[in-house]
């Protein structure tokens, strides 16, 4: 049976034939690339269309090739890096670093007993032999890529000055690997990190930034910086960071999307303190330039670029305000409904610590639009970022004026707040019974306060409070009691039916009428 | 092993299905395998009784089903349990070829399948390596990295080899999955295994012709590869059936004989009246257009240049004449040529056995699809099925004959249908495809609301309406 003319026989029924297949494409559902875990391991050495025989020995071969280079045992290595041969250094540090480079399992350890590390930090003074220096920089990087006891044993092999020193190298291949180790050195901790800035490194570091340097490098310097504002007790050093700054600043104007990403963590890092820290910070004039990143479609841009803005408003008033002018009210209501929980949290905690600020700055959420996205998260957010948007709620009735909690009432965020009376979380639960009572305290001013019961009410909010009598939680308890006992324990008042819609009672226009609930 | 377990039977509903179920009945009953069938029409009832039976069962033969689906994601097997599929349906999802031990495909060698390389769609996972931390999600850069042994520029290069791979997958599977056709008949395939084992008889050879008969009545295979089948069996029928018979076999009640015909593709015609079986079989009834006047007429045209008298051509077809029906194949064929029907006769097989009882492989086909899609329920959800697979077993010739007059009602009321849907202009063509929709309250319409019949009807109806629109003639 000629398969040829069976396919062609099996064409001319379809209709189709003539017609461009690519027409005629649609999304198709994806097979699963991976086979069942329970035969995974059989399909490699039982698949039908391969024999076995074949692939074995492609993998000999493949073995093969790098024993020939990886010939030097152990032992060999070792005497050849104290011998004086140059060449047989070099074979025995490139061996080296090809085991500490290969995808599975490095033996760190094992080349850590082997006592060489202090050798090797000395060819990287080996001006003379460049390979020399270029192979022990590797092999340096990888070890100090593991544990901190790993670190350690490099540094303590005095490899601190020597990289810095390389970072003047006239050859790029070797400053930038001296880069590399350096920014595993810092990325240990404080201690390490202040011991390389003490060391003098940053001059040289951002000497290496310039426009021509090719972008794989400077997306190593970015990161080596980030790791350099990296981490609390202590925090970096403020004449360093005021170093570091002005650069980072050009290297998030870059196009390339890691490059921006490291330096926008790196100031996330730096605004992650003090108000003085966040202060050196705004001061550079970065903030619009962190809200339009805030904007960018790219996870791995967006969310340092979020977290740095969200440490800002931990700030001041003014230093709040700033981020305010620089636009951030304009991107935070798309982050807020973000598929992924972490973002939708984040945008929450930013909001909510804006929403703590002056009325002035709460007329500013309002008039931005925030209130309906805030209630949308309410309802239908993480748990998580739903905590958040709590707070945000609670701050704003906290320093909000009458006019705007009532506004905040009418733009519904009352349903979902008082759901959430059925979380789990007590911390929760005390904010939001707080929060209602700032609620009825604006009422009293109003003279509006059976309103706002009825309105409690009818939202199923007065049983949820009722049940949190009963609850584990002592400061719940009496909250809850508080409150019944302050709004709920009068008679009915006849006279108050409970409204078609009249006098907006259950009415959650944004218009503003004239004080109504 | 398998004497000491029990295999669960699941059966699809069509007769090619049915055909192999019993081939591999019969060869379990000689090995005493223990087994329990159970019919499936569908997928919510695959896996309705895989999962009622699964605890008892650990072993699974699935017939003319399961080829095509990634059996092991829909069913979630214990690794402890296995399937046989025997499924003429293609192309056979892939996971399913390359799963070497839970899923064992029941397969005829020259049955080309096409079927993507492995390295082509399967990756193992763990070539990936840790790209850049930053890759997809918004984490925080790690504190430390390692260089790896290649450069970024290679890593680079491997990940658009990834991309590249992947996209050629993609296409590879596009291409692979975009058609569904028919390989071998699941009853042949049976037959074969039952001649593997030497165990063949001639009653399985009939199931097996049967069954690809079925592939041919619901247009489910090419000609070519018909044909070629037909070949196949032809041997087969050959060895079995080579002794001469006259004197032996006739007389006797249970021997049974199979002979290769170059019959006409009348259906029925042998139990019915030349007449109705014109009428009734979609190919003339399609290239006569016998649902218009000049249709009927050139009915009758037809008939006269045969040479048949209307009246004889009306009766019951053993009453007919005896002079007329010698050469009767051979002058309809010429007549048949004029009249722009070229295939009038096909390659099948006929069985006789027992006094008087002649049937033609496609009549076994109408009666038994007929008997299992009876819409009059007498009994139990199975029970029209295990009829039908009785009135495959030449002692029960009382349910042959009732699918045979079932089978006649049907194929009337498919031609009833086709008619008044061509001639009311139901028929509407709608961009890539044609469509047309039964009201309810139709005549028949219950009739085709299984999967089978409603499949005859449509074919039937297209081919009529391909030939309702045609300018010949």
């Amino acid at each position: 049976m000629p398969v040829v003319n069976e396919h062609s026989e099996r064409m001319r029924k379809f209709k189709n034939k003539g017609k461009d297949v690519a027409a005629l494409r649609r999304q198709r559902a994806e097979v699963n690339v991976e086979l069942r875990k329970a035969r995974k391991d059989e399909q490699i050495l039982k698949r039908r269309s391969i024999s076995f025989s074949l692939m074995d020995e492609s993998l000999s071969l493949g073995e093969e090739k790098r024993n020939e280079i990886v010939q030097l045992s152990l032992e060999e290595i070792v005497e050849a890096v104290n011998g004086s041969n140059t060449e047989l250094q070099l074979q025995a540090t490139q061996a080296t670093r090809r085991m500490l480079s290969r995808q599975k399992d490095p033996p760190i350890n094992q080349i850590i007993e082997l006592g060489i590390i202090p050798r090797l930090v000395e060819f990287l003074t080996h001006a003379d032999n460049a390979p020399l220096q270029f192979e022990a920089a590797w092999a340096l990087t990888n070890i100090a890529s593991g544990t901190s006891d790993h670190t350690k044993a490099v540094v303590e092999g005095g490899a601190i000055p020597a990289f810095i020193s390389l970072l003047s190298s006239r050859h790029m291949y070797i400053s930038e690997q001296s880069v590399w180790a350096l920014g595993n050195i810092a990325g240990d901790g404080p201690l390490y990190r202040d011991a390389l800035i003490n060391g003098n490194v940053i001059p040289p570091l951002l000497a290496l930034v310039s426009p021509v340097t090719p972008v794989g490098f400077l997306r190593n310097i970015t990161w080596t910086l980030s790791n350099l504002c990296r981490n609390k007790n202590p925090y970096p050093p403020l004449d360093a960071v005021k170093k570091m700054l002005p650069v980072l600043i050009c290297l998030m104007e870059h196009e390339d999307k890691d490059i921006i990403s490291d330096s926008c963590w790196a100031v996330s890092y730096l605004t992650d303190g003090s108000n003085d820290r966040i202060q050196i910070v705004v001061d550079t004039g970065i903030l619009p330039r962190l809200v339009e990143l805030m904007a960018s479609p790219e996870l791995i841009v967006m969310t340092p670029a979020l977290r740095a803005i969200g440490n800002v408003v931990t700030g001041t008033d003014e230093q709040t305000q700033a981020a305010i002018d620089a636009g951030v009210l304009a991107v935070l209501p798309c982050l807020l409904q973000h598929a992924k929980p972490t973002i939708q949290k984040e945008a929450a905690w930013t909001l909510s610590n804006i929403a703590a600020g002056p009325c002035q700055q709460i007329q500013q959420l309002i008039t931005c639009g925030l209130l309906p996205p805030l209630v949308e998260l309410l309802d239908k957010g993480d748990f998580k970022a739903q905590k958040e948007a709590v707070w945000a709620v609670a701050n704003f009735t906290t320093g909000g004026t009458v006019e705007q909690v009532v506004e905040l009432v009418q733009s519904g965020v009352l349903k979902p707040l008082l759901n959430l009376l059925l979380a789990k979380d007590s911390k929760t639960i005390l904010v939001i019974l707080d929060t209602i009572s700032n609620l009825f305290l604006a009422a009293e001013k109003l003279g509006e306060t059976e309103r706002l019961c009825l309105l409690v009410e009818e939202l199923d909010g007065l049983e949820k409070i009722e049940a949190l009598q009963t609850h584990d939680n002592n400061m719940v308890y009496r909250a809850a009691l508080s409150i019944i006992e302050k709004y709920f324990s009068g008679e009915e008042n006849p006279d108050l039916q409970p409204g078609t819609g009249q006098d907006g009672l259950y009415d959650f226009s944004v218009e503003k009428q004239d004080f109504n609930f | 092993l398998l004497f000491l377990q029990r295999v669960l039977l699941l059966v699809a509903s069509d007769v090619d299905a049915l055909c192999a179920c019993k081939i591999l009945q019969a060869l379990f009953q000689c090995d005493h395998v223990q087994y329990t069938l159970v019919p499936v029409s569908g997928w919510q009832e695959l896996e309705t009784a895989f999962l009622e039976h699964k605890d008892q069962f650990k072993y699974f033969v699935l017939i003319n089903c399961g080829a095509n689906v990634d059996l092991l994601e829909i069913l979630q097997p214990e690794e402890d349990t296995f399937f046989f599929v025997c499924d003429s349906h293609r192309p056979i999802n892939v996971v399913n070829v390359y799963s070497d031990t839970q899923i064992k495909l029941l397969v005829k060698q020259d049955d080309d399948l096409d079927v993507p390389a492995y390295d082509d769609i399967f990756r193992d996972e763990e070539d990936e390596e840790e790209d850049s931390e930053n890759e997809s999600d918004g984490s925080e850069p790690s504190e430390k990295r390692r260089r790896f042994e290649e450069d970024v520029i290679e890593r680079t290069m491997k990940r658009r080899q990834r991309r590249e791979w992947e996209a050629r997958r993609r296409e590879i599977l596009f291409d692979y999955e975009q058609y569904e056709y028919h390989g071998t008949s699941s009853a042949m395939v049976m037959f074969d295994l039952a001649w593997i084992m030497s165990k063949d008889l001639n009653d399985m050879l009939w199931w097996a012709i049967v069954g690809l008969t079925d592939q041919w009545v619901q247009d489910k295979i090419t000609q070519m590869k018909y044909v070629t089948d037909i070949g196949i069996l032809q041997r087969h029928v050959s060895r079995h059936n080579h002794r001469n018979e006259d004197e032996e076999n006739s007389l006797s009640i249970d021997c049974m004989r199979i002979a290769f015909e170059y019959d006409l593709r009348l259906a029925l015609y042998q139990h019915w009246s030349l007449y109705e079986s014109l009428c009734n079989t979609s190919y003339t009834s399609a290239s006569l257009k016998l649902w218009s006047v000049q249709g009927q007429k050139r009915l009758q045209e037809f008939l006269a240049d045969m040479g048949l008298p209307l009246k004889q051509v009306k009766q019951k077809f053993n009453s007919m004449d005896v002079s007329l029906k010698e050469n009767l194949r051979e002058m309809i064929e010429e007549s048949a040529n004029k009249f722009g029907m070229k295939d009038l006769r096909v390659q099948t097989f006929s069985i006789h056995f027992g006094f008087k009882n002649k049937f033609s492989a496609s009549d076994i086909v109408y009666a038994t699809a007929s008997l299992m899609e009876n819409i009059e329920k007498e009994g139990p959800e199975t029970t029209n099925f295990i009829k039908a697979l009785d009135s495959l077993s030449r002692g029960n010739l009382d349910k042959l004959h009732q699918g045979l007059d079932l089978a006649k009602k049907q194929l009337r009321a498919i031609q009833q249908t086709v008619a008044s849907c061509i001639c009311t202009n139901l028929v509407i063509s709608q961009g890539p495809f044609l469509y047309c929709s039964l009201m309810e309250g139709t005549p028949d319409v219950k009739l085709f609301s299984k999967p089978v019949s409603l499949c005859l009807l449509s074919k039937y109806l297209l081919k009529s309406f391909v030939c309702s629109v045609s300018k010949s003639k």
